[in-house]
C-alpha cells in the first residue's frame, strides 16, 4: 500500500536503478527518496539527475563518520522544484585515504561545502581550487569534526574553565533545599543522577 | 586606588566624574549578544541619557562591549581592537558566553573565560540579558569609574606578559603590531 502511495518518488527511484549499475535505492516517505551509489558514479548520477531528471537546485551536501565502519558517507541532497522530491544521493569514501572527486563544476556551490567538508572532515577533493582554510584560523589539528577527535580533551589542555563547572554535578536537589522548594515530579526524570 | 581626597587628587575626582558620563562604546558586536544593543540604545531605554552612546572607531572609544561567545578568531580581532583604544579604557563582558563558556563550553573553538586574554572591569550575565540589565551594567561601571576602581587597563599594562602568554596559547599564528601605549 505505501509503495502505491507514492508514485512519483518511486518512479525516481526505479529510474535511477535501472539506468546506473551498482545503484541501490528506495523511498523514505513522501516526496523524500534516497538512492545510495559507488563512490565512482556520483559525477555521473549527479549530472545525470540534473540535466534529465529536473533535480536542479542543490540544497546541501553534508558528510557522516561511520567510526565503527571504517568510512564516511558523504551526502548530497537534492530538490527537484517540478516533482517536488527531495533526492539524497549517498556514497560511502574510506577513512582511512579519504578522496573524492571534486563535482563543484556541476553546481557552483558545491565548492563552499567541499571546502566545508575537508576542513572539517580532512576529506581531500581532487582538483577542487579553493583556499585550503575555511572557517577555522591556523588549525594545527586533527579536524574537528571527525569522531576520534576528543573535544573534552582539546578544551582541557587548550581553554582555561571557570572552577566550579569541571564536575558537572547535578546541583538541582542543592538549590531546591536551599531555597525551600520541590522539584516537580515531571523534572525528576531529566536528572543526572 | 580608592577615590577620596586622602589618596587622590581633587583634580582626580572631577575627572573621574566627567569620565563615567560621557561613555563612548564601540560599534562591534561579536555572538548573538549585540542585537540587545540597538533597543537599549534606542528610544524604549535610551541609554544615552547616561551618556552611554556609539563610537566608530576604537581610538575614540572608551568601552569595549564583549557582548557573546569569542571564538578564538574573533578573540584575535578583539584583542587588536582593544589594544588600539585609548586611555581611558573599559572593558564589559556581556551574557554568559564571555563567564564561562555558556552554551559553547564544550566547543573546540570558542574560549571560556574572557578575563584570562583581556581585562574585564564588569560583567554582566544573562543569556542573554535584557536592556535593563545592560543599563545596571553600565551604571554599575560608572560607579567603579567614580570610586578610581574601574583599572583594567593598568592592570593589563602591569600583567601584559601573563595576558600575551594566554594569548598566545590560542592564537597560533600571532602576526599582530605591538602597540606603544
Amino acid at each position: 500500500m505505501t509503495e502505491n502511495k507514492h508514485i512519483k518518488e518511486q518512479q525516481v527511484v526505479d529510474h535511477l536503478v535501472s539506468t546506473f549499475q551498482h545503484l541501490s535505492g528506495k523511498v523514505k516517505r513522501e516526496r523524500r527518496a534516497e538512492v545510495s551509489v559507488d563512490k565512482k558514479l556520483i559525477p555521473s548520477v549527479l549530472s545525470y539527475v540534473k540535466d534529465q531528471l529536473s533535480f536542479t537546485h542543490m540544497s546541501h551536501m553534508s558528510c557522516v563518520d561511520w567510526i565503527e565502519d571504517e568510512h564516511f558517507e558523504l551526502v548530497y541532497i537534492l530538490w527537484s522544484p517540478k516533482m517536488e522530491i527531495q533526492l539524497l544521493i549517498k556514497t560511502f569514501i574510506n577513512r582511512e585515504n579519504p578522496v573524492m572527486e571534486n563535482v563543484d563544476m556541476i553546481w557552483g556551490q558545491l565548492n563552499t561545502y567541499q571546502r566545508e567538508i575537508r576542513e572539517m572532515y580532512g576529506i581531500q577533493f581532487t582538483g577542487m581550487i579553493g583556499r585550503e582554510e575555511f572557517v577555522l584560523e591556523d588549525w594545527d589539528d586533527m579536524p574537528p569534526m571527525r569522531r576520534d577527535f576528543d573535544t573534552a580533551d582539546f578544551i582541557k589542555n587548550v581553554f582555561f574553565e571557570r572552577p566550579g563547572r569541571e564536575d558537572a554535578k547535578d546541583v538541582r536537589n542543592e538549590i531546591a533545599e536551599r531555597s525551600g522548594e520541590e522539584i516537580p515530579e515531571l523534572a525528576k526524570k531529566y536528572s543526572r543522577d | 586606588m580608592p577615590n577620596d581626597k586622602k589618596s587622590q587628587k581633587i583634580v582626580d575626582i572631577i575627572q573621574n566624574a566627567a569620565r563615567k558620563h560621557s561613555l563612548f562604546v564601540l560599534a562591534y558586536g561579536t555572538g548573538c549578544g549585540a542585537i540587545e544593543i540597538p533597543p537599549t540604545m534606542t528610544s524604549r531605554y535610551d541609554a544615552e541619557r547616561f551618556g552611554i552612546r556609539g563610537m566608530a572607531t576604537p581610538r575614540q572609544a572608551d568601552v569595549l562591549l564583549v557582548t557573546g561567545y569569542l571564538a578564538t578568531k574573533t578573540l584575535k580581532r578583539v584583542i587588536r581592537a582593544y589594544e588600539q583604544m585609548q586611555d581611558p579604557k573599559y572593558v564589559i563582558g556581556f551574557g554568559s558566553c564571555t563567564i564561562n563558556g555558556g552554551m559553547y563550553w564544550d566547543s573546540y573553538n570558542t574560549i571560556k573565560l574572557l578575563d584570562k586574554y583581556i581585562p574585564v572591569d564588569v560583567y554582566i550575565n544573562g543569556c542573554m540579558p535584557r536592556p535593563e540589565a545592560v543599563i545596571t551594567g553600565f551604571v554599575e561601571l560608572q560607579g567603579l569609574i567614580k570610586e578610581g576602581k574601574a583599572n583594567g587597563a593598568e592592570k593589563y599594562k602591569e600583567n601584559i606578559d601573563w595576558y600575551r602568554a594566554n594569548q598566545k596559547k590560542v592564537i597560533k599564528n600571532w602576526n599582530m603590531p605591538d602597540y606603544n601605549w
